[in-house]
């Protein structure tokens, strides 16, 4: 249904997205993973053409058979939310505070849909009803800062779904809000996609998230692509060094019988930090951070498909046994 | 022996003194913290978890019951000696680059505590010691905080809370503004200056793995009520309380382990 091919975003001097291939079948969800500043949201936000002033994107966007790069912006605007919705990661700043819920959730249906105002409205029901928001015929008279930031979200996803997309992008949209909440947001978007077979593309800087929502994962650091594949392989046997050491990273939850022996355990750390924009290494990205580093490295490293679906770019991957000691 | 920190039934509120119509943010908290032990305070946003910390490092002031910090009444440090207080019990913040001035230059924030709690200028080799047990190095010194990365910002903010000598470590979210690569660096760097230094570390936390990795005991706040404490590995393993239960629950399904 979608697929990237060749994207490359540019800001001033700095190509800051270089992607050679990424693609999401219809009903598929893929995650895409990433740090701050590895250019996760610009490549999320260039299918939908919200990028700021200035970007310059280059590649082939094929959309269902069709080609979104290069179109004006006011196609693009027709796309969005008639074909693509979009979910944004604070709710609380997504939501107009002066207007009513109901009004706003009405907004999305009238701009793509010819409808009278009852079945406006009826339709606006039908849509808080399925995002699980209760009494939904009282809720169109309220204004954002009465709801809770779940419910906000809620709204919101509401909205991205006003005109039955066949893709709904969401850039973290669960950052904002408390474990607990985050966890029914994310059941939401899951049966919604399933109920809908609508693709999703899930944004986010946490692999555990994306493992529970998304069937594929998309590593992305410093604008590069690493790793790509089936989402519980990816975890199980990255192969890329930065996706590994991102889970080796992570502090987790400890399983029931190492609960007595986690606490002041020391985490596995990656080196040094996220560069600025521009000072990424050439070749590997990853490289100035990375232990297993060679002097190939120095180098683009090649694509390698491990099977069928997983590939990575690494020449010194996880699978492989590197001397340390030599570089 | 007795806690070094001992709660008894505070109540704490935003407000004025006298206003009674504001709802309390803490109701009725007791507990106990002992001298070399890492207490993680979970709870959602909103539960009073800043709040907690805030008034036991002397910060805000609550309105009832006891809180007593080495065997003193907590408003007795304060009206008495309150700069004593404050280098014994010191905060790392959540967002390194909103709790350093932007104006600035490394030096300088890292020097405040000393200036103002023992009204001297430190030299720039304790500075450097400083910075050296955080892993950083004396060059950033005349640096501003835009210039640094977050990582770098926070370890400023660990080195600035421990110049003056704390017992006690207070931690806001730590590492939540951090990119999870930088994390593990802030939570390592965490655990080895507590144990170096003997401190008493409490933390303030919405991720239970990171409470799970740092912290021995842990309390779960409500609605500003403690709902269940304990060791956290035994809170994790059976937890009772229903919001308790339907936390551990939903950080097991996003958890990666």
């Amino acid at each position: 249904m979608l697929e990237v091919r060749d994207l490359s975003v540019t800001i001033g001097r700095h190509e800051i997205v270089r992607i050679d291939a990424l693609d999401i079948p219809a009903g598929g969800r893929l995650g895409l993973v990433g740090e701050s500043g590895s250019g996760k949201t610009m490549t999320a936000m260039s299918i939908v053409g919200l990028l700021p002033f200035g970007a310059r994107v280059t590649g082939s966007i094929m959309f269902e058979g069709r080609e979104l790069l290069g179109r004006s912006d006011v196609e693009m605007s027709r796309v969005r939310g008639a074909d693509i919705g979009v979910v944004f990661q604070d709710p609380s700043r997504a939501l107009n505070p002066m207007m009513r819920i109901g009004k706003q959730v009405s907004e999305a249906v009238r701009l793509h849909m010819k409808l009278s105002r009852a079945e406006t409205r009826e339709r606006v029901i039908g849509l808080l009803h399925q995002v699980q928001l209760p009494q939904p015929e009282e809720l169109l008279r309220r204004y954002p800062h009465q709801l809770s930031g779940g419910q906000q979200q809620r709204v919101l996803i509401a909205i991205a779904i006003a005109c039955d997309p066949k893709l709904l992008i969401a850039d973290e949209p669960t950052t904002a809000l408390d474990v607990t909440v985050q966890e029914e947001i994310l059941r939401l978007l899951v049966h919604l996609s399933e109920e809908r077979s609508m693709g999703l593309l899930f944004v986010s800087h946490d692999l555990g998230v994306v493992r529970f929502v998304c069937d594929h994962v998309a590593v992305v650091y410093g604008g590069n692509l690493v790793e790509v594949g089936p989402t519980d392989d990816v975890v199980e046997r990255s192969q890329h060094r930065y996706t590994s050491a991102l889970l080796a990273a992570n502090p987790g939850i400890p399983a029931s019988d190492e609960i007595e022996q986690y606490v002041g355990r020391r985490l596995t750390v990656i080196r040094g930090s996220v560069p600025a924009l521009g000072d990424f290494p050439a070749g590997c990205r990853f490289r100035n951070r990375c232990d297993a580093a060679t002097d190939s490295c120095g180098e683009s490293p090649p694509t390698t498909t491990l099977d069928g679906e997983h590939r990575y770019r690494c020449w010194n991957p996880v699978g492989r046994s590197v001397d340390v000691g030599t570089r | 022996m007795s806690a070094l920190v001992e709660v008894r039934g505070m109540h704490f509120r935003y407000g004025k003194v006298r206003d009674h119509s504001t709802p309390w943010t803490l109701t009725d908290l007791s507990l106990d913290i002992r001298a070399d032990s890492t207490l993680g305070i979970v709870g959602e946003s909103g539960s009073g978890k800043s709040t907690l910390i805030r008034v036991l490092s002397g910060l805000l002031h609550h309105q009832q019951g006891s809180v007593m910090f080495d065997g003193r009444d907590l408003n007795d440090w304060l009206a008495k000696s309150p700069k004593d207080l404050r280098r014994r019990n010191q905060i790392v913040f959540q967002s390194p680059r909103r709790s350093l001035d932007p104006r600035m230059n490394i030096g300088r924030s890292l020097s405040q505590p000393v200036r103002a709690l023992e009204q001297r200028k430190p030299t720039k080799a304790e500075m450097t010691e400083w910075l050296a047990r955080v892993g950083l190095g004396n060059e950033i010194l005349p640096r501003f905080p835009h210039q640094l990365s977050g990582g770098q910002l926070q370890r400023v903010g660990i080195a600035r809370a421990l110049s003056v000598g704390p017992d006690v470590l207070y931690a806001d979210e730590p590492v939540s503004a951090l990119d999870v690569s930088v994390q593990a660096q802030v939570l390592n760097l965490l655990m080895d200056v507590r144990a170096q230094l003997g401190l008493t570390l409490v933390m303030v936390s919405h991720d239970l793995g990171v409470v799970s990795r740092l912290c021995e005991e842990v309390i779960v706040l409500k609605n500003g009520v403690v709902v269940e404490a304990g060791r956290t590995a035994d809170v994790l393993a059976n937890p009772h309380d229903p919001y308790t239960v339907s936390l551990v629950a939903a950080a097991r399904t996003v958890s990666l382990t």
